[in-house]
């Protein structure tokens, strides 16, 4: 019962066990996919209603990854992999408010449990050595040693500070609200926790900003000139 | 009880901390686009950066909260 934690296994796939999260999170991918394979469905040269909204969505994203990374063929190549994170993480948080999830037994956001913000942290992870390989070839690992060598077990912390700090802080945050709200709705179960469900609307969609900026920041920093 | 009062403390001084860094980080923020409105979105997006570093050392403080929550029985 640490954090929370729901042991709710549902069924095994094979040897693997699926729980609500993983179910949860299929859900959420199904939605996403679905609302964009409508849009994209049938495409007009004018774009009217939903191929509307994601083409702003689109070319928003590509300016403003553009101007934070500074490359424009990284930018070019990484927001598909950014916007994802923002759609999936905002999806997720915003999935504990929806009227009646906490009906559900067992139910929770998926960003408010640790192993699947940590798996959303390792892919920045992993993101930011493809980016910088393909970017710098070898030379990203010069990174380690700069400015000297007697900096390599610092720069070794903060390559692991880096992932820790993502999957803390997306998974403090969503979890924290979602027990001020759990423990709000039991002390006063009418109108009071309203103000603070608002609030978390605008939290929900700072993290996936947050989570978004800081990876693409990495991503940048790790192709940048200076490594 | 122990567990209890230092998950109190925990989080209420790592509260007080961010709440000074963010409160200093978001001032200056706002001095420095009401002196040049044109660098507002740098400003905006750098801002983000800083108030999640700064949140993150105020989220450790909840996370071991929570460990300690745990262990009350």
């Amino acid at each position: 019962m640490i954090f929370g934690m729901h042991d709710g296994v549902l069924f095994h796939l094979g040897p693997i066990p699926v729980d609500h999260l993983v179910v949860t999170q299929w859900v959420i991918i199904a939605l996403l996919g679905t609302v964009a394979f409508f849009a994209t469905r049938n495409m007009q040269e004018i774009p009217r209603g939903l191929q509307n909204a994601f083409e702003m969505i689109i070319t928003w994203a590509n300016e403003f990854f553009t101007q934070l990374m500074d490359k424009p063929h990284v930018a070019k190549k990484w927001a598909p992999l950014l916007t994802t994170f923002f759609l999936f993480i905002l999806v997720s948080n915003y999935s504990g408010l929806l009227p009646g999830s906490a009906t559900i037994d067992g139910f929770q956001p998926p960003t408010s449990n640790w192993n699947v913000t940590m798996t959303l942290a390792l892919i920045t992870f992993f993101s930011i050595y493809v980016a910088g390989i393909s970017e710098n070839g070898l030379h990203h690992f010069k990174h380690f040693v700069s400015p000297s060598p007697a900096m390599l077990p610092l720069n070794l912390v903060e390559e692991v500070a880096h992932p820790l700090s993502l999957t803390v802080r997306l998974f403090g945050n969503i979890f924290g609200e979602e027990m001020v709200i759990a423990y709000l709705l039991f002390m006063a179960p009418f109108v009071v926790p309203a103000a603070i469900m608002g609030l978390s609307l605008l939290l929900g969609a700072i993290q996936a900003i947050v989570f978004t900026i800081l990876s693409a920041s990495y991503i940048a920093a790790a192709t940048g000139e200076g490594h | 009880m122990g567990a209890a009062l230092g998950a109190g403390i925990a989080v209420s001084i790592a509260g007080i901390g961010g709440g000074i860094g963010m409160g200093v980080a978001g001032g200056k923020a706002f001095e420095a686009i009401a002196r040049q409105p044109e660098v507002g979105g740098d400003v905006r997006t750098l801002l983000f950066i800083t108030l999640a570093f700064i949140e993150t050392l105020t989220i450790y403080g909840l996370l071991i909260a929570f460990m300690l929550v745990g262990k009350v029985e």
